[in-house]
């Protein structure tokens, strides 16, 4: 097609740039005000990182973090690999089972978290099971393995059954022909399974809330029961806003150099 | 008639690659024209570059007079029926045809009454409501036909439009749109890649290649004279020959000279010379102007498609010395071994460095253990020297188990073909009989064991060995000399025709002045 | 491969205890008798009638509902554009766009809000327009996304045909993208409007004291009050609604297909 007249284009990436400006303005207005030497949000009086050094003294900050992190990772890796699992026998499984199976999958996905946040405080506490760490990490899971399977059950669809049928008919064991034919194929939609995995956990506040117990605290309910406003959480949230950047940019280039090695091998 | 459609030096490059190199091409009122090639070639470019959806980057496009440069798409009257029909599926089929009308907003009665003609025009009434995306292939194309012509353009485009069809529905098409072109009176570019398309529906055939124009003419024209080879072969069957023009109307190929009707070329230029299938007729050997033998058979329905040799290939006979297999037994170690005595030619030796293996592959030496799994020979160890002689070479297992041949190098001769520039060696060779019943595919193997070789003299590019002639049967032969016989190809001409005839029946190829069409050489880019 | 099928046993196992229990614990203090906590199988209706009975509640439910329908019709008139924009990007600025739209994604969203909540402050606005940016702030992405996929994948060729037949951009817009596009639409609205029903986070952090929405009713009812009965049954409420709405959408969206 022509390209568009310079006026249609100025109006398009005008508004794009509008949108961007929308959806960063927190982040940066946070950041800046990280480094802010008063305690306001209104008025930048100075540069101190100050809000950095209370955020390295905050025990209860840290603790939470730490918190996070940990249960974000075991979550993640735990219902990658039970997910995945799941969704390969589910592949194979017959169809009644499969729609049922998938369908209750489908709960705590389209539930409103609160809800599924109440039924397993429900359990728990009608087990009589105290709340705790472990609580709140088999909450965790149980939220993070249907994004697994909904990421890989479609990619496992894609494949060709030939393929594995092909492997065994060459000589593959039936494990062989999971490790060294399903997996590899499926693995892109196993990794960005886990990567959702990853952030449903790291972000999550609701369901935390009502499964953690009274000595376990993830960032968001940190945040969410600080009293007083501490300056300290834009510190806090520049570091993340920092990391996950460099994880994205990172996680992009190198796809992209790898690309260009290849290409150039390919030339001789 | 009225010229409607003028492309003046038409350039684009995609990507760094110029795809129009300068196109100059006329359309006339009432055409239908046919842009045809390869893919690749620059048709559809140029067909988008007249509706509007790509920009050339040189030259201009006149429509009707004046120039179209810089016309929107939306605003030329020219429509497109697309490659995939690209219906719109949130429309019926009604909608979907109404949707040009619409957007001129044209009075409701007027779109019914268009819409129902189009429906008509294309057999698809009483269709209105249904879903575009659950109509056939066919039923979808007539859509994307009607949907494009109630606009009433001046012309209509058509981008490899029944691609995806079958060969049945295909043809029923083909006659549906010269139907609708002749009924409507509009000019109807069509572009493609099928031939034969282009054959039974054009006024006019504009044949491409890497973005120029080759040769414009009717069907007619392009079919019974083309311009050179590549219009040739693109176009129905072909033999094209060698042959050069000692003068006008005489043209000179395969060692004769035949009158022919095509003169102005330079004296002695070299030139390809086309000649029909369909034009040669089947005669006694004695009553046709080329003898030959018949190599094969095809049936085609319509008719049989034989390949006739008038001239066989370049040959060399070699002897296959059959020999019984002795296998030496080494009782202490439970092996057994066995090897072959072989010839080398000693330009191999001289230009190629032979490995080891190379030996044990020629030789055929095998050493296999008690169960008959392979043993791997880790001596090979010969007094073979750079001159023609008998030598001795000896291989040997890790257990001592050996066995010893001979080597013969030699100096064979080759055949060198100078007139048709062709060269062909093979060496003698030693075999067991297991090893010949033990083959898949015995010309192969043939070529392989005698290390057979053709290639042209010119260039020393490789040439194919068709041909492995034999006298004894695989299956059961036995010790003793065998004469094999490679050949390559030699001349052959492809013949259409309704009588039967066997394979090695010798028959005789007759034609005409009027068969022989000669064309200038084509002009091959560096 | 019929030996794979055992793999799915585990989650199988996993999910009945998980997932469908403690559903089903919902439904029975739901539909049973108060007990303070526990189960008194006792079965009544009496807390889904406590509920619809007073208004207050009922105007609480309201709220809700009025919200997130707001808060979804601001992403789709402010998303639906930006989804069309970036898709007629060149593929690589596609790519970083999507990107860059994305990455606050990974960001708390307890942080976000905070971070709005200060630079609210500079701002003297009704409270109830604090918490429309927060949400939609929140909700925005995954809108432009669903739109986004759903525009790119609209086959080339039919905006060709479009011009082709006379409809200049504007009009093949109407005519051929935005019809085609009602699919992304609706996955935005159901992955928008059913979480923005529910949420209460926002609104608490945003909107002061003023908003009580349903998600704070339940919270308070388990939480504070300890009536995990009359909790559940608010629950369960919230949750039909939701179910419901998503079904009706569907319905839309086959609807519209058949036509």
């Amino acid at each position: 097609m022509k390209k568009k007249k310079s006026a249609g284009r100025f109006f398009t990436s005008g508004y794009l740039i509008l949108v961007l400006l929308f959806i960063y303005l927190p982040i940066v207005y946070v950041m800046v005000f990280s480094f802010n030497e008063s305690r306001s949000m209104t008025a930048f009086t100075g540069f101190s990182f100050q809000w950095y050094e209370s955020m390295v003294n905050n025990r209860e900050m840290l603790e939470s973090i730490k918190y996070t992190v940990i249960i974000a990772v075991v979550a993640t890796v735990v219902s990658t690999v039970i997910g995945t699992v799941a969704a390969i026998g589910l592949s194979k499984a017959r169809r009644i089972i499969r729609s049922i199976v998938l369908e209750v999958n489908n709960l705590p996905v389209l539930n409103p978290d609160i809800v599924t946040a109440i039924s397993l405080m429900l359990l728990f506490l009608s087990m009589k099971i105290q709340r705790s760490i472990v609580t709140l990490t088999l909450a965790h899971i149980t939220f993070c393995i249907p994004y697994v399977i909904l990421s890989v059950m479609p990619k496992l669809r894609q494949l060709d059954d030939n393929v594995a049928e092909a492997a065994m008919d060459l000589g593959a064991t039936p494990w062989k022909a999971l490790t060294k034919v399903i997996i590899p194929q499926i693995y892109p939609a196993i990794l960005s399974g886990a990567l959702i995995a990853f952030s449903m956990s790291f972000d999550d506040f609701v369901i935390s809330f009502f499964t953690a117990g009274m000595d376990v605290q993830n960032i968001s309910m940190y945040v969410y029961s600080m009293k007083r406003f501490n300056p300290s959480v834009n510190a806090l949230s520049t570091v993340i806003v920092i990391v996950v950047t460099v994880i994205l940019v990172l996680a992009n280039l190198i796809p992209h150099l790898k690309d260009k090695r290849m290409k150039k091998e390919e030339q001789y | 008639m009225r010229k409607l459609i003028e492309f003046k030096n038409i350039v684009k490059s995609f990507d760094g690659q110029v795809v129009l190199k300068g196109v100059n091409l006329n359309i006339y009122e009432n055409e239908f024209v046919t842009l045809l090639g390869p893919s690749g070639c620059g048709k559809t470019t140029l067909l988008r570059i007249l509706g509007g959806f790509l920009e050339q980057d040189e030259g201009t496009v006149i429509f009707d007079g004046k120039c179209i440069d810089n016309v929107p798409p939306y605003r030329r009257e020219i429509n497109t029926v697309f490659q995939r029909y690209a219906l719109f599926p949130h429309l019926n089929v009604y909608e979907n045809i109404a949707f040009g009308l619409r957007i001129k907003k044209t009075g409701e009665d007027i779109i019914r009454q268009k819409v129902q003609r189009m429906l008509s025009l294309v057999n698809l009434e009483g269709y209105e409501k249904r879903n575009v995306t659950k109509l056939s292939g066919g039923q979808q194309q007539r859509v994307a036909i009607a949907r494009a012509l109630v606009n009433e353009p001046n012309v209509l485009l058509l981008d490899e439009p029944l691609g995806a069809l079958d060969l049945k529905l295909r043809k029923e098409m083909q006659r549906e749109l010269k139907r609708i072109q002749q009924e409507v009176g509009i000019t109807f570019i069509f572009v493609t890649h099928d031939q034969e398309e282009a054959l039974t529906m054009s006024d006019k055939i504009v044949v491409m290649r890497e973005g120029e124009i080759v040769q414009i003419g009717t069907p007619l024209e392009i079919y019974n004279e083309p311009v050179n080879a590549y219009v040739a072969r693109f176009i129905g069957e072909s033999n094209i020959v060698d042959g050069t023009m000692p003068a006008d109307y005489k043209v000179r190929f395969d060692e004769k000279n035949f009158e022919c009707r095509d003169f102005g070329f330079r004296p002695d230029e070299p030139v390809d010379v086309l000649i029909r299938p369909e034009d040669i007729d089947i005669v006694k050997p004695r009553d046709g102007v080329l003898r030959g033998t018949v190599k094969s058979v095809i049936f085609k329905g319509i008719h049989y498609e034989l390949m006739v040799e008038t001239q066989t290939g370049t040959s060399k006979t070699v002897h296959m010395n059959v020999v019984t297999q002795h296998d030496l037994t080494n009782q202490a170690a439970g092996e057994k071994i066995s090897a072959n005595d072989f010839y080398v030619d000693l330009e191999d030796l001289e230009n190629r460095e032979m490995t080891d293996k190379d030996f044990i592959s020629i030789a055929n030496a095998q050493a296999w253990d008690e169960e008959g799994r392979d043993i791997s020979l880790t001596k090979v160890s010969h007094n073979i020297e750079n001159r023609t002689g008998v030598y001795s070479i000896t291989f040997g297992t890790e257990k001592k188990t050996e066995v010893t041949v001979k080597v013969y190098v030699i100096h064979p001769e080759y055949v060198e073909d100078d007139r048709h520039n062709i060269g062909i060696t093979a060496l003698d060779f030693f075999i067991t009989p297991d090893e010949i019943q033990e083959s898949m595919a015995i010309s192969t193997d043939l070529k392989t064991w005698a290390s057979a070789e053709a290639w042209n003299l010119q260039d020393d590019s490789s040439i194919e060995i068709t041909d492995v002639k034999f006298d004894f049967n695989p299956a059961e032969v036995t010790e003793g000399s065998y004469e094999i016989t490679f050949s390559t190809r030699g001349r052959e001409y492809k013949v259409e025709t309704t009588s039967t005839h066997e394979v090695g029946d010798r028959i005789g190829l007759d034609f005409g002045p009027d068969d022989i069409h000669v064309m200038h050489k084509e002009v091959v880019d560096a | 491969m019929k030996s794979f099928v055992r793999m799915s046993y585990p989650y199988i196992l996993w999910i009945a205890v998980f997932i469908v229990a403690p559903m089903i614990m919902i439904l029975l203090y739901a539909l049973t008798r108060t007990g303070n906590g526990t189960l008194t199988f006792q079965f009544t209706l009496e807390n889904f009638s406590r509920f619809f009975s007073d208004p207050d509640f009922l105007r609480v439910l309201w709220t809700s509902l009025r919200i997130a329908l707001i808060t979804t019709v601001f992403c789709i008139l402010i998303g639906y554009p930006a989804a069309l924009f970036i898709a007629n990007l060149p593929e690589k600025r596609q790519t970083l766009m999507i990107l860059l739209l994305t990455l606050p994604m990974w960001i708390n969203m307890l942080l976000k809000t905070y971070a709005w909540r200060g630079i609210l402050m500079n701002f003297d606005l009704e409270s109830e327009a604090k918490v429309f940016i927060g949400m939609v702030y929140d909700f925005l992405p995954y809108m432009v996304i669903q739109i986004h996929t759903a525009i790119s994948k609209l086959d080339r060729d039919l905006l060709v045909a479009s011009y082709d037949l006379g409809a200049n951009r504007w009009q093949s817009f109407l005519k051929v993208t935005l019809p085609l596009s009602v699919p992304g639409i609706i996955s935005g609205i159901t992955l928008v409007f059913l979480p923005a029903v529910s949420s209460f986070v926002i609104p608490k952090l945003l909107g002061g004291g003023n908003y009580v929405l349903i998600g704070n009713l339940i919270e308070k009812y388990f939480l504070v009050a300890g009536d995990w009965n009359f909790g559940s049954a608010i629950s369960l409420i919230m949750a039909l609604i939701i179910i419901a709405s998503m079904y009706l959408t569907k319905k839309i969206d086959r609807n519209a297909e058949e036509d």
